[in-house]
């Protein structure tokens, strides 16, 4: 084995200063670049309700009028119905489903509920399809490990 | 520097440095320092000090060689497969910047030291960000990144300290 070795400078060094910098910056970059765009947003998750492909309405969730709410088109009506969630885990989130619709296949009403932006329900005979939109919880972790 | 024999003796310094880095992890975890700074994630580095000594003392090659024997044992010993990518991942992208700016002479042990944490975290993030699926974890980053300038600047403390007491001491003569 040789004794030859490099040992390191062992006192700080002017340039040690600029790797402190460097890391300083990297870390408010990427806090502006994440943090940043969400700041002129609500926390509000949208319904956003398309026909025909269409945006026909975009109401916020929190302002979702009680009860049901109507949507006709292509000659079937489905009934548009806002909830809480039940389970301890995540309560009082905000969800829709459709609770009854006059369509032969019914796959909007088994859809279920949707309460996570991302999701939709779509109803194919009515060209209906119910979006959620917002920046509140966009694939967010269910929890992290480690 | 250049390429060393693996002589016994070399074999065995680094399998002494690799139980070392084991131990001092273990030693981390006695000690969360979760509790002062509410992160998960957050954590002295420890084990850092190990890789630094060997890049210095020993070579790139040996140091790497001392970085994986020690998160694969690590990954065994906590029981942990997921936790295997997270510090292959952070131990890697941190050795390869430290092994780049080692050759930077006006650079002191310390910024080597902060760019090696502050490598860690960040390949630690991707790691996360490839077991989750999704780039929220990316959020977390600067949090980890203010912390590594400490960390890592304690690191740089102890391995400054280890060389200046191995001026008295030739691990290599017997």
């Amino acid at each position: 084995m040789t004794t030859k070795y490099s040992p390191p400078e062992l006192r700080p060094k002017k340039l040690d200063i600029l790797v402190a910098v460097v890391v300083l910056v990297l870390a408010v970059v990427v806090a502006v670049g994440f943090y940043g765009p969400k700041l002129g947003q609500g926390e509000d998750t949208s319904v956003v309700i398309s026909m025909g492909g269409e945006v026909v309405e975009r109401i916020p969730m929190t302002s979702f009028p009680d009860g049901k709410k109507v949507l006709t088109h292509n000659g079937y009506t489905l009934e548009l119905c806002l909830s809480y969630n039940d389970l301890p885990s995540s309560e009082g989130q905000l969800g829709v489903y459709v609770l009854s619709s006059d369509c032969p296949t019914q796959d909007c009403v088994h859809t279920g509920r949707i309460s996570r932006v991302g999701q939709s329900i779509v109803c194919l005979p009515a060209q209906i399809v119910i979006h959620l939109e917002g920046a509140s919880n966009d694939g967010a972790p269910d929890i992290v490990v480690g | 520097m250049a390429m060393q024999k693996w002589t016994t003796k070399h074999l065995t310094l680094c399998a002494v440095l690799t139980a070392l880095a084991l131990a001092l992890s273990t030693l981390e975890n006695l000690f969360p320092i979760t509790l002062l700074i509410p992160l998960p994630g957050v954590k002295l580095g420890l084990a850092n000090i190990v890789t630094l000594f060997a890049l210095y003392y020993l070579g790139t090659g040996s140091a790497f060689a001392i970085l994986i024997a020690r998160c694969i044992l690590g990954a065994v010993f906590a029981g942990n497969a997921s936790a295997l990518l997270f510090s292959l991942l952070g131990g890697v992208v941190a050795m390869v910047i430290m092994a780049l700016l080692r050759r930077c002479r006006p650079l002191s042990v310390y910024g080597v030291s902060v760019a090696g944490a502050a490598g860690h975290n960040i390949g630690q993030i991707c790691a996360a960000m490839i077991t989750l699926g999704n780039t929220m974890v990316l959020g977390y980053l600067p949090f980890l990144l203010l912390v590594s300038l400490f960390s890592g600047a304690l690191t740089g403390f102890v391995v400054a300290l280890l060389f200046r007491a191995m001026e008295h001491v030739n691990l290599s003569r017997s």
